[in-house]
């Protein structure tokens, strides 16, 4: 029978390797407490040490909060009215146009076209930006001078998709702090106004305990329907997706794993795990 | 002093010593495990965590507290010195001509900081410049021209190059006038061997009299990584923390600091070219163990 005490040393184990793996401090323990709990009382057959038993239960309770919600995103725009809008969020420099581009090579490559729509009228040299990645994909960018209203950018751009028969909308925003409430206050009535059918927020792979603050900040401001993690390649661990995860209760749609187009790729919970555990 | 600030739970453990002079392992203890919590929910690096744990533990057993001090006041002492140990002073910069190299992870913040921190030379009287040697990122030329004229400081780029040691050989010539030279590169990783072999060459040609490492305030444990890379290939002598303006600690600066030997130059608190300050290390402290 597995006591209160058996636990204490492997869970503190746990809690640093989770610590270690950039997973947010108060999200680890609430998942070794749950942990905890399905241990306790437990009998623990000959062969297995109690570190082990934890492990396991630990790869289960990771597995239930990363594997949140997951669903096709094909699918998903496989079978939606068209256009379908789909609005980037985040903060400063994660990367949400650099994915936005990706995305819509990523489309393309499955049949579906897109249009990029510049909401963020901010960034010194946005326009310049998101207008190389365009004109190297050859894809049409609709754009307004900076200082414009980002809302009415993209309301533009699904203008232009519902006229030219285009699939997709890609509704760049410009990067913000959730601390800031004018901006915040800016992305609610963006989100408001282009009513998207998706939301996506946009995080860094090597991004620490903060994430937990920003996703659920960004996710009441402009509800979520998945994320995307960005520099996977920078970085083996990404314990922010379970941070994400956890506080939003919504999926991981997608890995960014370098700065080409080609550089993204399906999220694996399953993955994901195997390699906060050590196991890759 | 700084640590009048403390986050709530650490001065509620600390307030349990109020009257106390002398302290017992279990005050001890459980202080510590406080100021683990705050350090490692600021990202500090979790094995940095444990050393500098264990030397206020030890401290805090052993020191006997001057006469009049409460046992309190003594804990309190024993963490600010050892903080203040790891973090140092801000990092020099003399007001007179110099050469300064930014490297760090991409979106860290490096075109926003170069301009900024030209931005703050101009206003100690010196002609700064900025170079930027981006040719990867699209857009990077214009966002750095935009900055420094938001900041109203030359700027060196080229918009067809496509070697960006060439651009920072000629950026240097081009701006031979200027008093400051604050060279900006392409963000790049510690596992992109390519990009590493490319800044050690930037940095050859550049010869800057300081190389900074721009971290981003919210890094998670990675910070130990990516500093220890960037001082392996070019040598870091500071650490600028951007987005301190979110609600990030920057705790990933102390572990670069350590990892480095260097020190923290500037702290980025904003967009716009006026938000810079210079590091100043009982601000930084209070932050990290959650003001
Ligand atoms: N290594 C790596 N770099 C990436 C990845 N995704 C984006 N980047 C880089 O990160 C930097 C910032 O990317 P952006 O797409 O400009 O980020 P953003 O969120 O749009 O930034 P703001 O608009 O300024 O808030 C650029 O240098 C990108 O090339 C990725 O998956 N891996
Ligand atoms: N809120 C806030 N945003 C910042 C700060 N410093 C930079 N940014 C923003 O962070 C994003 C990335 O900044 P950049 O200066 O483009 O970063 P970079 O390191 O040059 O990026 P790459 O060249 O792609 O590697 C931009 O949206 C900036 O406006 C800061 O101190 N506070
Ligand atoms: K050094
Ligand atoms: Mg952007
Ligand atoms: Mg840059």
């Amino acid at each position: 029978i597995i006591e209160e005490e058996d636990l204490e040393d492997p869970l503190w184990d746990l809690e640093m390797a989770l610590l270690e793996s950039d997973v947010e401090m108060s999200v680890a323990e609430r998942i070794l407490e749950t942990v905890r709990e399905t241990m306790l009382g437990e009998s623990r057959k000959q062969v297995e040490t109690t570190g082990e038993l934890v492990e396991a239960a630990l790869h289960d309770a990771l597995l239930d909060v990363i594997a949140v919600g997951q669903f096709d995103f094909e699918e998903r725009i496989a079978e939606a009215e068209k256009p379908v809008t789909i609005v980037f969020t985040g903060v400063n420099g994660v990367g949400k146009t650099t994915t936005i581009a990706k995305l819509s090579e990523w489309l393309a490559e499955r049949g579906y076209s897109s249009v990029l729509a510049n909401g963020d009228t901010y960034r010194a040299g946005a326009n310049e930006q998101i207008g190389e990645h365009a004109d190297r994909l050859d894809r049409q960018l609709i754009s307004h001078d900076q200082g414009g209203d980002p809302a009415a950018v993209i309301y533009d751009g699904i203008e232009y998709a519902q006229a030219n028969d285009i699939d997709v909308v890609l509704g760049d925003t410009a990067g913000r702090l959730h601390t800031s409430d004018d901006l915040m206050a800016q992305l609610e009535k963006i989100d408001r106004v282009v009513d998207p059918d998706m939301t996506l927020f946009v995080d860094e792979a090597v991004a620490g305990q903060d994430a937990v603050n920003r996703a659920k900040e960004f996710n009441e401001a402009a509800a979520i329907d998945g994320a995307v993690l960005t520099k996977a390649d920078a970085d083996s661990s990404g314990g922010a997706a379970i941070s994400i995860a956890y506080v939003t209760g919504k999926p991981i749609l997608f890995l960014g794993t370098g700065q080409g187009y080609d550089d993204i790729t399906r999220f694996d919970p399953e993955a994901l795990v195997d390699s906060l555990l050590g196991k890759e | 002093m700084v640590l009048d600030d403390l986050g709530t739970s650490l001065r509620s453990s600390l307030d349990k010593l109020q009257g106390k002079t002398r302290l017992d392992e279990d005050d001890v203890e459980e202080i510590v495990k406080e100021i683990q919590r705050s350090l490692l929910s600021a990202d500090v690096d979790v094995s940095l965590v444990m050393e500098l744990s264990s030397s206020i533990e030890s401290r805090a057993l052993e020191e006997e507290p001057p006469g009049g001090t409460t046992a309190r006041d003594h804990v309190l002492k024993i963490v600010y010195e050892e903080m203040v140990a790891l973090v140092g002073d801000s990092t020099e910069l003399p007001l007179e001509n110099q050469t300064i190299l930014l490297a760090g992870l991409q979106g860290s913040g490096k075109t926003t900081s170069a301009a900024k921190m030209a931005w703050w030379f101009s206003k100690k009287g010196l002609r700064p410049a900025v170079i930027q040697t981006d040719t990867f990122r699209p857009g990077a030329y214009d966002q750095a021209k935009q900055m420094c004229e938001r900041a109203e400081v030359d700027f060196y780029g080229d918009p067809d190059g496509d070697d960006p040691v060439e651009i920072a050989r000629e950026g240097l010539e081009a701006t031979a006038d200027a008093d400051v030279h604050i060279v900006d590169t392409a963000g790049r990783h510690a596992l992109e061997d390519d990009l590493i072999a490319e800044i050690e060459e930037i940095e050859g040609v550049v010869d800057p009299d300081r190389s900074l490492l721009v971290l981003d305030a919210a890094i998670g444990q990675g910070a130990k990584e990516q500093a220890k890379q960037f001082e392996s290939s070019i040598g870091i002598e500071g650490v600028v923390i951007t987005k301190l303006d979110g609600t990030a600690k920057g705790g990933g600066a102390l572990t670069a600091v350590n990892e480095t030997g260097s020190s923290i130059a500037f702290l980025g608190t904003g967009e716009t070219v006026q938000d810079i300050e210079r590091f100043e290390p009982s601000g930084f402290i209070s932050r990290l163990l959650g003001m």
